[in-house]
């Protein structure tokens, strides 16, 4: 049962609202408390998350925030017009309650909230009725120093000894019917290995937010049957491994990767900015958007440049696939059966390369990609303007991410002035065979990786510019 | 005054009480809906022996359980439930009703149907070829369009295309049916219209009216999605409510909701149009053809209200505007915010865009020189309504002066030319100042009426109920404070009460932007009957001492009861007796002022509000009221096309700077600046929220907002993932709205205008200024750069590379 379900239909909590039932409009924004991640009170959509996988979490709703007085979140969004038809209200709420909670914890020297960090954090609350600008001002205008701290109200001493109790026992939920759901989260790896090779149909569920989506809409191949690995400390783990790589554990959140990027890879950190909503990429892992193998997820693109490798763990122990050799096909990946991704390995680029992303979509936030794409360059000694090596892939552009090969050893050793850009342009155009559908048509997916491209050289010549 | 939304401390903690918060009775059932799937079939069968043996499923429903299964606002033409042809992919074809949620779902992936495919009408032009229309075509027409046009030193033709846009309320459609005794039926839904919803649940299940009582609470948006379109889903929840005795839930997911209900119209529309080498417009021929979808729903009167928009601010002396609906297989379309206004607005402003970049003036020039004039022949609409209270040329002029329209474009020029000739800036910026001219009425005169019912209690607490339904817009604080104002009270001592249809009948939608006008004035009035009775005992009070007063005397009956006599009031005409300031009347010398009751001329002597209420009661005085209202004047004859069509035009304008990623074709909103004329607003607050989240909405159906079908007719964006609305990110960095004092129109209750629907015609601003942002290219040297609507990023990349999608389009498997 989907969280948004339980409260609302078992424990008569109607304050959180369900509009879209995919994550996608925040109405049913909630605040989680998870200590295993370090994370404290962060929104995230209760549409799209089974209650079992809140197993060690602490939950607050906007009915949980009620005591007999507005909040001064509450207050100002009163006062300020914030609130028309009162439906999206109560996830405005819970982030906005969810976005002071951090400020008040990392940086409680500002008196005000600033309109930009509003904005990043309400990326993935939709309103139809107020436009947005008096929920801006409402937010702009809550005094922070009258907050009162979530962690005060509802994360005692006591609740957090009592959580990390919970997340040191292995969850084993079964439902007795046959065919019923189950869900085992496993508290080491090796036990997790060992209940896959046991049930190899058995769905690894991250955050799960794409199999939420399946179940809600009443698809097929949302599976039952589920393994979590959220009780496994060392898979939250980043760190370098090896020369100039990255190791990035299966149950790091694209929110935690942005934080552990900002100044390694500030490009990548940027365009996580761009993709999916704060709600989604609070819970949401690297590994999910990698092994659930969309054409158009946002990540795969620079992966690809950065030499990225899949750890496996199964049966007969671990192995590394590269990224490239790992989509198989349209949703196809060489994982095989009853094996688990571990982790991901990548290049963090050097100081002498350049990296460029793009992502293209309808709607610039919050939107799936048309066309996204990935350079990275290494020029030639100082002075030169010939590239030494370039790496490229595109997403949206054919059944699985694609690295241009053929592209790039054209481009290798070549100064990219206009000529060589319209030769590589038709290299391109040749390794590419994107397809029409609703994201935009086979045409404009042509013109646009084809102007990517062109702005790409377009700035590597003006940055050679002396 | 700038008060909060009534509902907005309930909306903020999560207490506000929607339809599906409502908590479950025992015995409820869920119901879900089977959809067709095909656009146009014969239904030959319809199965459902598995889904009823699923555990927990109680019933399939299926048209012939109806009563009478047939409804329709204006034409009874669409069936509850798809009986022997479905008529669009996605309409509901029987009803599933179980014990949980998980069997009702599982019960209608069980039933099964057998169709005939038929081919389908999947086009305005496929539907023209086959002559395939609602109702016969209208006419709107002055002078003769075609020999001016033919006259005329200038000309152009084209062709608009405007495409549909959902609603996208937050909450889907919902409603509870609860069966009561006798055979009656409760209805609980998210209707903007409960006297409808609750004449097609009688039609439905053959009951008389009296046994149906409609509520509506409140609406978690409605935006006219839910004026026509939520009567359906009542109907089906009280069917499996009377066929089982149980109570009963239709909510609808976002996806089911998408797919089955109607959008805004698409239209495409053929123009001529003449004018001269100043650009001053001389002749306008437009052919309208809308999309209606399978069912005529209201498409007739939005195609009407688009054919009177037409002109929006402009005075053109020779027109001819002929509109045709057409039928086709898509979900039934529908009312959506401005109705048809903004397609014909649309249209007018890509014409005058057009006739400037084809004389090469300035577009704020050619809007300027055509606008109507204050008085005189060109103060008059193709339909024969003088243009009153002209705001128009002052908006214009203070827009274009406050927000340094001039300076903006120099600046625009030399931006476009700089990125155009291979600066580092690889956009172009487009600049729109666009007014808007909204008429407010029905065009439909019946629906111009309104009624109320006020009840003061004995502690001078009052409960008003109406017509309106409270779906954001704001309609009950505006009540509450028209209501307290004249009982000189504070607001929360008035609450207003669930719009149910046993307390209001025969009540018109909450639609057109008329709620409060019409709502507001109905309980004004009703205020005002018993004020005028209240003042007359305050009358007598006052001359006698307070130990004979009613409340010491009345039980033993020792003083003779004081009568009131019978109250004067115009219902024609909501100003009469009141002062224009402070909009308040006054009757028998008496004022009502915070909380307390005097005699002008003696302020000192005074009681409270309660106390009189309380005597009222004691001296047997009714403190209950109900008024009708009822807008005079209207006069537009729709066979004729002519005559006055509204009580008033509400009026503003909007400039927009753009900027077009030429790499992407990406959009934004640099600046967007609104003034608006919105009267004597009754609370500016809310007034202004109007405006804001109005335009934000317009801009997402010019801009991003595509409706995605397949070559089936299957609707393949239903859901947030593949719907665009605006997201906050979306709006305007620069943005702000303004209101034009106007004091001079007198129209309606206290020179208050209707705010819901104009402000979203003014986000057109957006969408010429990419026009405008495109025409700097080359290649649109000569011609002009026609987009669709909306201008999506892929539209507006091929508007700047038309060669590069023409040789991909061509040969799509190059370079395979």
């Amino acid at each position: 049962m989907m969280l948004a379900d339980y409260l609302r239909l078992e424990r008569a909590l109607t304050g959180t609202k369900i509009v879209c039932a995919e994550g996608d409009c925040g109405a049913c924004s909630v605040l989680r408390a998870f200590p295993l991640s370090g994370s404290l009170f962060l929104p995230i959509n209760s549409c799209v998350i089974r209650v079992a996988q809140l197993d060690g979490s602490s939950i607050v709703t906007v009915d949980g925030l009620r005591d007999g007085k507005l909040t001064p979140i509450q207050d100002a969004i009163v006062r300020c017009h914030g609130s028309q038809c009162g439906y999206c209200t109560p996830g405005f709420v819970i982030t906005l309650t969810g976005l002071v909670e951090k400020r008040l914890r990392s940086d409680a020297s500002r008196a005000r909230l600033e309109p930009k960090e509003i904005k990043n954090a309400l990326t993935g609350n939709l309103c139809r009725c107020t436009g947005y600008q008096p929920i801006v001002e409402a937010a702009v205008s809550v005094p922070l120093s009258e907050c009162v701290s979530l962690e005060e109200r509802f994360f005692p001493k006591t609740r957090q000894t009592e959580l990390r109790k919970i997340l040191k026992t292995p969850l084993a939920l079964a439902s007795p019917e046959p065919g019923g759901f189950s869900l085992h989260a496993p508290t080491r790896l090796a036990d997790a290995a060992r209940l896959l090779a046991r049930d190899p149909d058995a769905r690894l569920i991250g955050a799960g937010t794409d199999l939420g989506v399946l179940h809600n809409k009443g698809k097929s191949g949302g599976g039952t049957r589920f393994v979590s690995l959220h009780l496994i400390p060392e898979l939250y783990r980043i760190r370098r491994s090896g020369r100039g790589r990255l190791w990035v554990g299966a149950r790091v959140t694209l929110s935690e990767l942005r934080t552990a990027l900002k100044n390694r890879i500030p490009e990548f950190a940027r365009f996580l900015d761009l993709f999916a909503s704060p709600q989604i990429k609070n819970v949401a892992t690297l590994i999910g958007n990698v092994g659930n193998a969309s054409p158009i997820a946002d990540t795969p693109p620079f992966l690809l440049v950065a030499r990225a490798t899949v750890r496996l763990l199964g049966p007969k122990g671990g192995r590394s696939v590269p990224l490239e050799e790992f989509y198989l096909g349209y949703r196809q990946t060489a994982a095989r059966r009853g094996e688990l991704i571990l982790a991901i390995e990548f290049d963090l680029p050097s100081a002498s390369e350049r990296l460029a992303l793009y992502k293209v979509s309808q709607r610039k936030d919050l939107d799936i990609s048309g066309v996204n794409a990935a350079f990275r360059v290494k020029k030639g000694a100082r002075g030169t303007q010939a590239i030494q090596e370039i790496r490229i892939a595109m997403g949206g552009v054919a059944a699985v991410p694609l690295r241009l090969r053929k592209t790039e050893s054209f481009l290798a050793g070549k100064a990219l002035d206009p000529e060589t850009a319209r030769q590589a342009l038709e290299i391109l155009q040749s390794e590419i065979n994107p397809i029409s559908d609703l994201r935009g048509s086979a045409a404009y997916r042509r013109v646009l990786a084809e102007n990517l491209f062109l702005r790409f050289a377009r700035e590597q010549s003006g940055e050679s510019r002396p | 005054m700038n008060e909060p939304h009534t509902s907005a401390r309930t909306h903020v903690t999560g207490e506000s009480e929607f339809v599906d918060d409502r908590p479950a009775t025992r015995g409820e059932l869920f119901v879900e809906l089977v959809l067709s799937a095909h656009a146009h079939a014969r239904i030959k069968a319809i199965d459902p022996s598995k889904a009823l043996r699923h555990p927990g499923v109680a019933a399939v429903f299926t048209a012939g359980d109806f009563h009478s299964n047939l409804w329709g606002t204006i034409f009874k033409d669409q069936p509850l439930l798809a009986e022997q042809v479905t008529a669009y992919h996605g309409e509901p074809v029987a009803l599933v009703a179980a014990e949980s949620r998980e069997a009702a779902r599982a019960g209608r992936s069980l039933v099964e149907i057998d169709y005939e495919p038929l081919p389908a009408l999947l086009s305005i032009a496929a539907a023209r070829t086959a002559n395939s229309f609602i109702a016969p075509a209208r006419e709107i027409a002055r002078g003769d369009a075609k020999v001016a046009f033919l006259a005329a030193p200038r000309r152009l033709e084209g062709r608009i295309v405007i495409r549909g846009a959902d609603h996208f309320y937050l909450e889907n459609q919902a409603s509870i049916a609860y069966p009561r005794e006798d055979g009656q039926i409760e209805v609980h839904s998210s209707s903007q219209h409960p006297t409808e919803t609750q004449h097609v649940v009688a039609h439905a299940l053959g009951l008389s009216y009296k046994d149906v009582v409609c509520i509506v609470k409140r609406l978690g948006g409605g935006f006219g999605g839910k004026e026509s379109q939520a009567a359906p889903f009542a109907a089906y929840a009280a069917l499996v409510a009377s066929k089982l005795g149980r109570p009963a839930r239709v909510i609808l997911s976002k996806d089911d909701d998408m797919v089955i209900t109607g959008k805004r119209n698409p239209f495409e529309n053929l123009y001529k149009v003449g004018f001269d080498h100043e650009g001053r417009l001389l002749s306008l021929e437009v052919e309208l053809y809308s999309d209606g979808g399978a069912y005529a729903d209201l498409s007739t009167s939005i195609m009407e209200r688009a054919m009177l928009h037409c002109d929006n601010a402009y005075f053109i002396p020779n027109v001819r505007i002929r509109g045709q609906v057409c039928r086709t297989n898509f979900h039934p379309h529908t009312a959506f915010r401005g109705f048809g206004g903004p397609k014909g607005v649309a249209t007018i402003e890509r014409i005058i865009e057009e006739v400037a970049h084809a004389v090469g003036r300035d577009p704020l020039e050619i809007r300027k020189l055509n606008c109507y004039a204050p008085e005189g022949p060109r103060a008059v609409t193709p339909y024969g309504q003088t243009v009153r209270n002209n705001c128009l040329p002052k908006l214009l002029d203070r827009l274009a002066r406050d927000s340094d329209y001039a300076a903006r474009r120099a600046r625009i020029r030399r931006h476009n030319e700089e990125s155009l000739s291979g600066s580092d800036s690889r956009t172009l910026r487009g600049l729109s100042l666009v007014p808007v001219k909204f008429g407010i009425s029905f065009t439909t005169r019946f629906l111009n009426q309104a009624n109320a019912l006020v009840l003061v209690h004995r502690d001078g607490s009052i409960q008003v109920s109406t017509g309106a339904t409270e779906m954001g817009q704001g309609v009950n604080a505006k009540l509450a404070r028209l209501v307290a104002r004249e009982l000189g009270l504070p607001r929360d001592h008035v609450r207003i009460m669930p719009t149910a249809t046993d307390k209001n009948a025969n009540t018109s939608p909450t639609a057109a932007s008329s709620g409060a006008d019409l709502n507001g004035a109905a309980a004004v009035l009703a205020t005002r009957k018993i004020k005028a009775r209240l003042s007359e005992l305050a009358v007598s009070l006052l001359e006698i001492p307070e130990s004979r007063w009613a409340r010491h005397t009345a039980g033993l009956g020792t003083e003779p009861e004081i009568q009131v006599g019978p109250v004067a009031i115009n219902e024609e005409d909501p100003n009469f007796g009141a002062d224009w300031e402070t909009g308040v009347a006054s009757y028998h010398g008496m004022r009502f002022e915070n909380g307390s009751v005097f005699a002008a001329n003696s302020p000192k002597r005074h009681l409270s509000f309660a106390a009189l209420v309380n005597e009222a009661y004691h001296h047997r005085i009714s403190l209950s009221e109900h008024a009708h209202y009822r807008i005079p004047g209207l006069s537009f004859n729709k066979l004729t096309g002519q005559g006055d069509a509204f009580l008033y035009y509400t009026q503003g304008a909007a400039l927009s700077e753009v900027s077009v990623n030429l790499d992407t074709g990406e959009l934004k909103v640099l600046c967007a600046r609104i003034l608006m004329d919105l009267g004597r607003p009754v609370n500016s607050g809310i007034d202004l929220g109007q405006v804001t989240g109005a335009f934000i909405q317009g801009m997402g159906w010019v801009t991003t907002e595509k409706l995605h079908y397949n070559a089936r007719g299957a609707l393949l964006s239903h859901a947030p993932s593949t719907y665009k609305i605006p997201s906050i990110q979306d709006t305007p960095r620069d943005f702000q709205v303004e209101l034009l004092p106007n004091n001079d129109s007198r129209a309606s209750l206290n020179g208050m205008k209707a705010v819901g629907e104009p402000p979203l015609l003014l986000a057109l601003s957006v969408w010429t200024a990419a026009h405008d942002a495109l025409k700097s290219l080359e290649a649109y040297r000569r011609t002009y750069p026609r987009l669709e609507l909306p201008a999506t990023q892929e539209e507006l990349l091929r508007g700047i590379f038309p060669e590069k999608f023409r040789h991909w389009e061509i040969r799509p498997g190059a370079g395979k």
